[in-house]
């Protein structure tokens, strides 16, 4: 019997897909739009990443410090509180603008859930003294809130300026900074510092340089009543009023 | 991404380059690329070489269109200057097939004996026709097929050339040339000037007259028409002369110290461009280039013999610009000579740098320009012929647009490859011709 040719095998195969049109396309299918941020935005993303590490920070300490129940200014109480700042501050990578932010945004925003101005003010102070900038300026003005406590153990080669005014114990405890209040600062101001400058360019309260061991504080307006100051100088207008005749501690002159 | 070989291929294209430019055509560097400046006739004409093309040299009489096409071919081929001369061609109205193809073999026809003796041009890989324009229209079809594909017919008898690049000259219009026909003229990949070198460069020109010495070897010259003349198959001619190239090829690298391709070099070097892909940028530009060049909203395509609709909504587009459409050639000589270029710089992918540099000389000699587009420019302050100097204006005027709407173009071509795959989008919109024949790709696809 003879045997059925073979068929050639043809070269090319019709596909399933023979006569359909090749996509003309073809190489753009990958093809994504890129997004492209813009540069304000990615400013205001990185600025709100950053507000909300410093804000995680203050809610940490409250919580520590909420255990106090009433926060009360004593020097162990400070000190404890702004040990804890500094661990929460220390893990931020943040700018001196940055700091401006916060105090605005503890009056401003429903994000923070209390002001408490001792509290916020080691924290602030914590901030200043840990960021990389060694000029930091505060716009205070706008604030409703006196700040207590900013400036505290301000560091040697450091310059915090505040336009506005501040509340109670501003600078105290200071190490060698430089504090300039373009205001008016309350009660306790300078206590316990150690050394560098306070000017205050207004009006200053009460108990002014408590133990005091040395710096300066210079004052543009008037000096309500001095503390029981161990050693540094304190001006009134240009003048020297401590060490001077005063000998009477929180009494008038 | 494709991947160049280092096989210091391209440094050797560039010491060729380099040598021409110092030793053998002295001219001014009139581009840039990616921070390298080149000649454009003698990169062109490399580039020709290398990549098989075919290209036009326009410019005054003595500038160089014809000695510049013989030393690159020379070095790249390995041809002694005197069998490319002996192989050239001459456009002059008196020339005929015989003497273009080839003729019959007259000893063996006064024996009854048919047979064909090609002429050296049809034989050899390396063509140049000495002032094309001045063969009569009727005669520029005889080399039409030739040169597109290499095929050289005459009387029952074919050759086809498997390598080949082809150079024409030609000079601007006087009283002895005709036009160049049209299919003839869209056969040519590239259109290069050579330019007056300036005063200084053309006055050492001057002093050195002989400077093309270099280039010949009496005794090669020799063999290699000993076996073009030879009645051995054409295959085996080719083989032949390749070994006596080789031989010259050698002798070129002991005195002038470079180095010229052989065979299985400039095949390697081919199969590299090839291997060179456009990227999305550049494709995209290409694109709405070529749409620019060939859309018509009226009519549905760009054609000669019709005009421009009054009040056309695409009258800002280089379409209300033209008369002719773009031809299927066009893209090729794009890709062709970007990916020569992108090789050449040693890069991974052609992009769209590469694309802008080449698309010009790609362009000029294919578009026909509307009256009144030449008459506003013509008197332009230029350094370029008007038919490359309207090219390059084209080619910013499309560059700019694309840098407008690059994003949007690519995601259009993007969302029409995914209907063309079956997605349930919507096509792109927007103002360039290049959209709406997406569209038109797209209903294609979708009556289907």
């Amino acid at each position: 019997m003879k045997a059925t040719p073979q068929r050639k095998k043809p070269i090319f195969y019709l596909s399933k897909e023979s006569g359909t049109i090749k996509n003309p396309f073809e190489e753009f299918k990958y093809f994504t739009v890129p997004t492209h941020d813009l540069p304000l935005d990615q400013i205001v993303q990185s600025t709100e990443a950053v507000m909300d590490r410093i804000r995680w920070g203050y809610e940490k300490l409250l919580e520590e410090e909420a255990k106090e129940l009433v926060w009360m200014v004593q020097y162990n109480t400070i000190i404890k509180a702004y040990e804890v700042a500094e661990k929460y501050v220390k893990e931020v990578d943040y700018a001196a603008e940055d700091i401006e932010d916060f105090c605005f945004a503890l009056e401003n925003t429903q994000k923070i859930p209390y002001l408490i101005p001792g509290p916020a003010g080691v924290y602030i102070s914590a901030l200043c003294n840990y960021a990389k900038e060694e000029e930091i300026v505060l716009k205070l003005s706008e604030l409703k809130t006196e700040i207590n406590l900013l400036g505290f153990r301000l560091p040697k080669g450091k310059r915090l300026m505040i336009d506005g005014d501040t509340g109670d114990f501003t600078g105290i405890g200071l190490e060698g900074g430089e504090l300039a209040v373009e205001g008016n600062a309350k009660n306790w101001t300078g206590a316990g510092m150690r050394g560098g400058k306070i000017l205050v360019k207004k009006n200053i309260g009460l108990h002014t340089g408590e133990w005091m061991m040395g710096g300066e504080i210079y004052v543009g307006g008037r000096v309500r009543g001095l503390g029981n100051i161990v050693e540094g100088k304190v001006y009134e207008r240009d003048k020297l009023v401590y060490p001077g005749k005063t000998k009477y501690p929180n009494l008038y002159y | 991404m494709a991947i160049v070989g280092k096989n210091g291929y391209q440094k050797q294209a560039m010491e060729i380059y380099q040598f021409i430019s110092e030793h053998l055509y002295f001219n001014r560097p009139d581009m840039e690329i990616k921070g390298v400046r080149f000649n454009s006739a003698i990169l062109l004409s490399l580039l020709t070489g290398l990549k098989k093309g075919k290209e036009l040299i326009i410019g005054e009489p003595g500038l160089g269109k014809t000695t510049s096409a013989e030393y690159v071919c020379s070095l790249i081929y390995q041809f002694p200057l005197g069998v490319i001369w002996g192989s050239e061609v001459s456009g002059h109205p008196e020339q005929t097939e015989e003497k273009i193809i080839g003729r019959p073999d007259l000893g063996k026809l006064n024996r009854g004996e048919e047979d064909v003796v090609w002429t050296n041009f049809s034989q050899i890989p390396v063509k140049i026709v000495d002032e094309i324009n001045r063969l009569p229209e009727t005669k520029q079809s005889m080399i039409l097929d030739g040169v597109d594909r290499g095929n050289w017919e005459y009387l029952n008898e074919m050759i086809i050339n498997d390598e080949y690049c082809l150079f024409a000259t030609a000079n601007y219009q006087d009283g002895g040339t005709n036009t160049i026909i049209a299919p003839l003229v869209d056969r040519f990949d590239v259109m290069v000037e050579s330019r007056y070198p300036g005063a200084n460069l053309s006055f050492l020109i001057g002093k050195d007259k002989r400077k093309d010495h270099v280039l010949r070897h009496p005794k090669y010259e020799k063999d290699l028409y000993h076996v073009l003349k030879s009645k051995i198959a054409y295959e085996k001619k080719i083989s032949k002369m390749e070994e006596i190239c080789n031989e010259f090829g050698e002798y070129l690298y002991e005195v002038l110290g470079v180095k010229s391709f052989q065979k299985p070099d400039r095949d390697q070097i081919r199969g590299e461009m090839e291997s060179l892909k456009l990227d999305l940028d550049a494709s995209a530009l290409t694109r709405m280039l070529l749409a620019e060049l060939s859309f018509c909203e009226r009519y549905g395509q760009k054609r000669v013999v019709e005009n421009c609709e009054e009040g056309c909504h695409y009258t800002g587009y280089l379409c209300h610009q033209i008369k002719n459409c773009a031809s299927n050639r066009l893209p090729s000589s794009i890709t062709q000579y970007a990916q020569g270029l992108a090789w050449l710089l040693e890069d991974s992918a052609i992009d769209i740098e590469h694309i802008q540099a080449v698309v010009p000389m790609t362009l000029a000699h294919r578009v026909q320009w509307k009256d009144e587009i030449l008459s506003q420019k013509e008197r332009s302050k230029r350094d370029d012929p008007l038919p490359i100097f309207l090219a390059k204006e084209a080619v910013k005027a499309v560059s700019q647009r694309y840098r407008e709407q690059s994003e949007h173009l690519k995601d259009a071509l993007a969302a029409g490859s995914k209907i063309f795959q079956g997605g349930a989008l919507e096509p792109l919109e927007g103002d360039h011709p290049l959209y709406v024949e997406i569209i038109k790709d797209i209903d294609i696809r979708k009556k289907e």
